[in-house]
Protein backbone atom coordinates (compact mmCIF):
# COMPACT_ATOMS: atom_id res chain seq x y z
CA UNK A 1 0.00 0.00 0.00
CA UNK A 2 1.13 3.45 -0.92
CA UNK A 3 2.22 6.07 2.00
CA UNK A 4 0.61 8.87 1.49
CA UNK A 5 2.45 12.01 1.54
CA UNK A 6 1.53 13.85 4.66
CA UNK A 7 2.69 17.57 5.48
CA UNK A 8 0.98 17.78 9.19
CA UNK A 9 -1.17 15.19 11.02
CA UNK A 10 -4.18 17.22 9.37
CA UNK A 11 -3.38 15.58 6.37
CA UNK A 12 -4.25 11.95 7.03
CA UNK A 13 -7.49 10.40 6.70
CA UNK A 14 -9.16 9.35 9.29
CA UNK A 15 -10.78 6.24 8.15
CA UNK A 16 -11.76 5.67 4.17
CA UNK A 17 -12.33 8.53 2.15
CA UNK A 18 -16.00 9.08 0.63
CA UNK A 19 -15.70 9.09 -3.27
CA UNK A 20 -16.11 12.06 -5.05
CA UNK A 21 -15.17 15.76 -5.14
CA UNK A 22 -16.24 18.37 -2.58
CA UNK A 23 -19.52 19.75 -2.55
CA UNK A 24 -20.08 23.40 -2.78
CA UNK A 25 -23.62 23.65 -2.68
CA UNK A 26 -23.62 24.28 1.15
CA UNK A 27 -22.40 27.57 0.15
CA UNK A 28 -24.23 28.69 -2.64
CA UNK A 29 -26.76 31.83 -2.46
CA UNK A 30 -26.42 35.33 -2.73
CA UNK A 31 -24.30 36.81 0.27
CA UNK A 32 -24.54 40.43 1.49
CA UNK A 33 -21.79 42.21 3.44
CA UNK A 34 -23.31 43.10 7.00
CA UNK A 35 -21.85 46.35 6.40
CA UNK A 36 -23.61 48.64 4.32
CA UNK A 37 -21.14 51.51 4.44
CA UNK A 38 -18.67 49.26 3.05
CA UNK A 39 -15.99 50.60 0.69
CA UNK A 40 -15.17 46.79 -0.26
CA UNK A 41 -17.03 43.86 -1.29
CA UNK A 42 -21.03 44.60 -1.08
CA UNK A 43 -22.30 41.40 -2.50
CA UNK A 44 -21.26 38.07 -4.08
CA UNK A 45 -22.98 35.38 -5.40
CA UNK A 46 -21.63 31.71 -4.97
CA UNK A 47 -22.98 28.96 -7.95
CA UNK A 48 -22.53 26.54 -10.10
CA UNK A 49 -22.40 27.64 -13.76
CA UNK A 50 -21.50 25.72 -16.50
CA UNK A 51 -20.55 22.83 -14.44
CA UNK A 52 -17.74 25.00 -12.36
CA UNK A 53 -18.46 26.38 -9.03
CA UNK A 54 -18.26 30.10 -9.48
CA UNK A 55 -18.02 33.18 -7.42
CA UNK A 56 -19.50 36.66 -8.69
CA UNK A 57 -18.24 39.57 -6.46
CA UNK A 58 -19.79 43.06 -6.83
CA UNK A 59 -18.10 46.34 -5.50
CA UNK A 60 -18.51 49.11 -3.91
CA UNK A 61 -19.00 52.12 -6.33
CA UNK A 62 -21.67 55.53 -6.80
CA UNK A 63 -23.93 55.46 -8.58
CA UNK A 64 -23.56 52.16 -9.90
CA UNK A 65 -21.83 48.46 -7.85
CA UNK A 66 -18.97 47.29 -9.73
CA UNK A 67 -19.54 43.61 -11.20
CA UNK A 68 -16.37 41.75 -11.22
CA UNK A 69 -18.40 38.67 -13.19
CA UNK A 70 -17.94 35.33 -12.65
CA UNK A 71 -14.77 33.62 -11.63
CA UNK A 72 -14.02 30.05 -11.08
CA UNK A 73 -13.31 29.23 -6.93
CA UNK A 74 -12.19 26.18 -5.31
CA UNK A 75 -14.28 24.49 -2.63
CA UNK A 76 -12.41 22.77 0.06
CA UNK A 77 -14.06 20.90 3.20
CA UNK A 78 -13.19 21.31 7.05
CA UNK A 79 -10.87 17.99 6.42
CA UNK A 80 -9.46 15.49 4.19
CA UNK A 81 -12.26 12.87 4.72
CA UNK A 82 -15.34 15.58 4.40
CA UNK A 83 -17.18 16.29 0.73
CA UNK A 84 -19.32 18.74 2.52
CA UNK A 85 -18.01 22.40 1.28
CA UNK A 86 -17.40 25.27 3.55
CA UNK A 87 -15.21 27.39 2.54
CA UNK A 88 -13.54 28.44 -1.12
CA UNK A 89 -10.50 30.33 -2.62
CA UNK A 90 -10.87 32.26 -6.12
CA UNK A 91 -8.80 35.02 -8.15
CA UNK A 92 -9.59 38.16 -9.80
CA UNK A 93 -6.82 39.48 -12.05
CA UNK A 94 -8.38 43.36 -13.32
CA UNK A 95 -5.27 44.20 -15.60
CA UNK A 96 -3.85 46.68 -12.80
CA UNK A 97 -5.19 44.62 -9.59
CA UNK A 98 -5.41 41.41 -8.64
CA UNK A 99 -7.39 40.02 -6.06
CA UNK A 100 -6.99 36.94 -4.26
CA UNK A 101 -9.80 35.77 -2.24
CA UNK A 102 -9.83 33.57 0.82
CA UNK A 103 -13.37 33.02 2.62
CA UNK A 104 -15.13 30.55 5.05
CA UNK A 105 -18.19 29.94 6.21
CA UNK A 106 -19.16 29.42 10.23
CA UNK A 107 -22.64 29.30 11.97
CA UNK A 108 -24.25 31.32 9.02
CA UNK A 109 -21.66 33.85 8.24
CA UNK A 110 -19.63 34.27 5.70
CA UNK A 111 -15.97 35.55 6.19
CA UNK A 112 -14.05 36.94 3.23
CA UNK A 113 -10.56 37.79 3.03
CA UNK A 114 -9.20 39.75 0.01
CA UNK A 115 -5.37 40.43 -0.40
CA UNK A 116 -4.71 42.88 -3.36
CA UNK A 117 -1.43 43.71 -5.39
CA UNK A 118 -1.56 46.39 -7.38
CA UNK A 119 0.03 45.97 -10.80
CA UNK A 120 0.12 49.72 -12.66
CA UNK A 121 2.89 51.75 -10.63
CA UNK A 122 0.39 53.23 -9.16
CA UNK A 123 2.46 53.67 -5.78
CA UNK A 124 -0.77 52.02 -4.09
CA UNK A 125 -0.10 50.05 -1.25
CA UNK A 126 -1.03 46.57 -1.68
CA UNK A 127 -3.91 45.98 0.73
CA UNK A 128 -5.34 43.39 2.66
CA UNK A 129 -9.37 43.57 3.77
CA UNK A 130 -11.34 41.04 5.77
CA UNK A 131 -15.49 41.34 6.25
CA UNK A 132 -18.51 39.43 6.97
CA UNK A 133 -21.59 38.55 4.59
CA UNK A 134 -24.95 37.27 5.74
CA UNK A 135 -27.26 35.79 3.00
CA UNK B 1 -2.94 63.26 -14.53
CA UNK B 2 -4.44 59.40 -15.29
CA UNK B 3 -7.34 58.66 -13.53
CA UNK B 4 -6.57 55.91 -11.43
CA UNK B 5 -8.04 52.46 -12.11
CA UNK B 6 -10.68 50.96 -9.32
CA UNK B 7 -12.80 48.09 -8.42
CA UNK B 8 -14.44 49.26 -5.48
CA UNK B 9 -14.66 52.78 -3.58
CA UNK B 10 -11.33 51.42 -1.40
CA UNK B 11 -9.01 50.86 -3.75
CA UNK B 12 -9.54 55.12 -4.31
CA UNK B 13 -6.15 56.98 -3.65
CA UNK B 14 -6.82 60.44 -2.33
CA UNK B 15 -5.02 63.05 -1.89
CA UNK B 16 -1.79 61.88 -3.56
CA UNK B 17 -0.54 57.68 -4.41
CA UNK B 18 2.07 56.76 -1.93
CA UNK B 19 5.63 57.20 -3.33
CA UNK B 20 6.25 54.03 -5.47
CA UNK B 21 9.18 53.72 -3.65
CA UNK B 22 7.70 53.86 -0.72
CA UNK B 23 8.08 49.71 0.67
CA UNK B 24 5.60 48.25 2.65
CA UNK B 25 7.28 47.74 6.47
CA UNK B 26 7.58 44.21 7.30
CA UNK B 27 8.50 44.54 10.93
CA UNK B 28 4.94 43.99 12.41
CA UNK B 29 5.20 40.28 10.80
CA UNK B 30 8.18 39.47 11.13
CA UNK B 31 9.85 37.26 14.39
CA UNK B 32 8.64 33.21 15.48
CA UNK B 33 4.97 32.65 16.07
CA UNK B 34 3.84 29.90 18.20
CA UNK B 35 0.44 27.82 17.74
CA UNK B 36 -1.63 28.28 20.48
CA UNK B 37 -3.22 25.22 20.40
CA UNK B 38 -0.62 22.15 21.80
CA UNK B 39 -2.74 19.66 20.16
CA UNK B 40 -3.15 21.30 16.70
CA UNK B 41 -3.09 19.12 13.75
CA UNK B 42 -2.40 22.37 11.65
CA UNK B 43 0.75 23.89 11.37
CA UNK B 44 3.08 24.37 14.71
CA UNK B 45 5.23 27.04 14.19
CA UNK B 46 5.93 29.92 11.94
CA UNK B 47 9.25 32.04 11.53
CA UNK B 48 8.72 35.22 9.34
CA UNK B 49 11.72 37.34 8.24
CA UNK B 50 12.74 40.48 6.11
CA UNK B 51 15.45 39.94 4.44
CA UNK B 52 16.30 42.73 2.20
CA UNK B 53 12.74 43.38 1.91
CA UNK B 54 11.54 40.20 0.99
CA UNK B 55 8.96 38.84 3.18
CA UNK B 56 10.94 35.13 4.04
CA UNK B 57 7.80 32.62 5.41
CA UNK B 58 8.85 29.19 7.31
CA UNK B 59 6.44 26.67 8.24
CA UNK B 60 6.74 23.69 10.34
CA UNK B 61 3.63 21.23 10.13
CA UNK B 62 2.44 18.75 13.39
CA UNK B 63 4.56 15.99 13.52
CA UNK B 64 5.71 12.81 15.35
CA UNK B 65 8.35 12.67 16.82
CA UNK B 66 9.16 15.19 15.01
CA UNK B 67 7.70 18.80 12.95
CA UNK B 68 7.78 18.46 9.61
CA UNK B 69 9.94 21.13 8.54
CA UNK B 70 8.58 23.04 5.00
CA UNK B 71 11.22 25.48 4.03
CA UNK B 72 10.74 28.87 2.99
CA UNK B 73 8.99 30.42 1.05
CA UNK B 74 8.54 33.71 -0.50
CA UNK B 75 5.72 35.67 0.99
CA UNK B 76 3.15 38.68 -0.71
CA UNK B 77 2.87 41.60 2.52
CA UNK B 78 -0.57 43.70 2.42
CA UNK B 79 -1.15 46.37 4.67
CA UNK B 80 -4.75 47.89 6.27
CA UNK B 81 -5.32 50.18 3.12
CA UNK B 82 -4.13 51.54 0.04
CA UNK B 83 -2.07 54.87 1.41
CA UNK B 84 -0.36 53.11 4.64
CA UNK B 85 2.75 51.26 4.88
CA UNK B 86 2.11 48.45 8.19
CA UNK B 87 2.15 45.31 7.07
CA UNK B 88 -0.91 43.63 8.24
CA UNK B 89 -0.96 40.40 6.51
CA UNK B 90 0.49 38.10 4.01
CA UNK B 91 -0.13 35.89 1.81
CA UNK B 92 2.13 32.21 0.75
CA UNK B 93 2.14 29.10 -1.00
CA UNK B 94 3.46 26.59 -0.66
CA UNK B 95 3.71 23.34 -3.86
CA UNK B 96 5.29 20.36 -2.42
CA UNK B 97 4.03 18.32 -5.50
CA UNK B 98 1.71 15.96 -3.95
CA UNK B 99 0.43 19.06 -2.36
CA UNK B 100 -0.60 22.82 -2.50
CA UNK B 101 -1.17 25.09 0.71
CA UNK B 102 -1.94 28.11 -0.21
CA UNK B 103 -1.48 30.55 3.61
CA UNK B 104 -3.88 33.89 3.93
CA UNK B 105 -2.68 35.12 7.32
CA UNK B 106 -3.65 37.88 8.97
CA UNK B 107 -2.22 40.04 12.82
CA UNK B 108 -5.45 40.55 14.46
CA UNK B 109 -4.04 42.75 17.72
CA UNK B 110 -0.72 40.89 18.75
CA UNK B 111 -2.15 37.23 17.15
CA UNK B 112 -1.19 36.02 13.93
CA UNK B 113 -4.25 33.94 12.56
CA UNK B 114 -3.03 31.64 9.53
CA UNK B 115 -5.52 30.46 6.88
CA UNK B 116 -4.39 26.98 5.68
CA UNK B 117 -6.07 26.27 2.47
CA UNK B 118 -5.08 22.93 1.11
CA UNK B 119 -5.48 21.15 -2.73
CA UNK B 120 -4.37 17.50 -2.90
CA UNK B 121 -3.05 17.02 -6.52
CA UNK B 122 -1.64 13.56 -5.68
CA UNK B 123 -5.03 11.79 -6.63
CA UNK B 124 -5.54 10.70 -3.55
CA UNK B 125 -8.94 11.12 -3.08
CA UNK B 126 -8.31 14.04 -0.33
CA UNK B 127 -10.60 16.77 0.21
CA UNK B 128 -9.19 20.52 -0.26
CA UNK B 129 -9.47 21.70 3.28
CA UNK B 130 -9.69 24.56 5.07
CA UNK B 131 -7.84 25.09 8.22
CA UNK B 132 -7.63 27.76 10.82
CA UNK B 133 -4.38 28.34 13.68
CA UNK B 134 -3.98 30.90 15.96
CA UNK B 135 -0.25 32.25 16.97
CA UNK B 136 1.25 33.94 19.82
CA UNK B 137 4.73 35.74 18.83
CA UNK B 138 7.86 34.13 21.00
Amino acid sequence: METLRCMRIEDRPAGETPAGKVDPSPMFGAWFNTDKNTGGVVRMELRESGGRFVVQAWGAGSPELFDWGETAATAHAANVGSREGMAFSAVYDFGFVETFLAAYTKSGILVLDTFNTFKDGSGRADYFTREFFHR
Amino acid sequence: MQAQRISRARDFLTPAPRPAATATDLAPLVGTWVNFDVASRGIARVEIADRDGELIVRAWGTGSPEPCDWGETVGEAFTDGVALHAAVAFRAVYDFGALRVMLACYLNKRLLVVDAYSVFQDGSGRSPYFQRDHFYQR
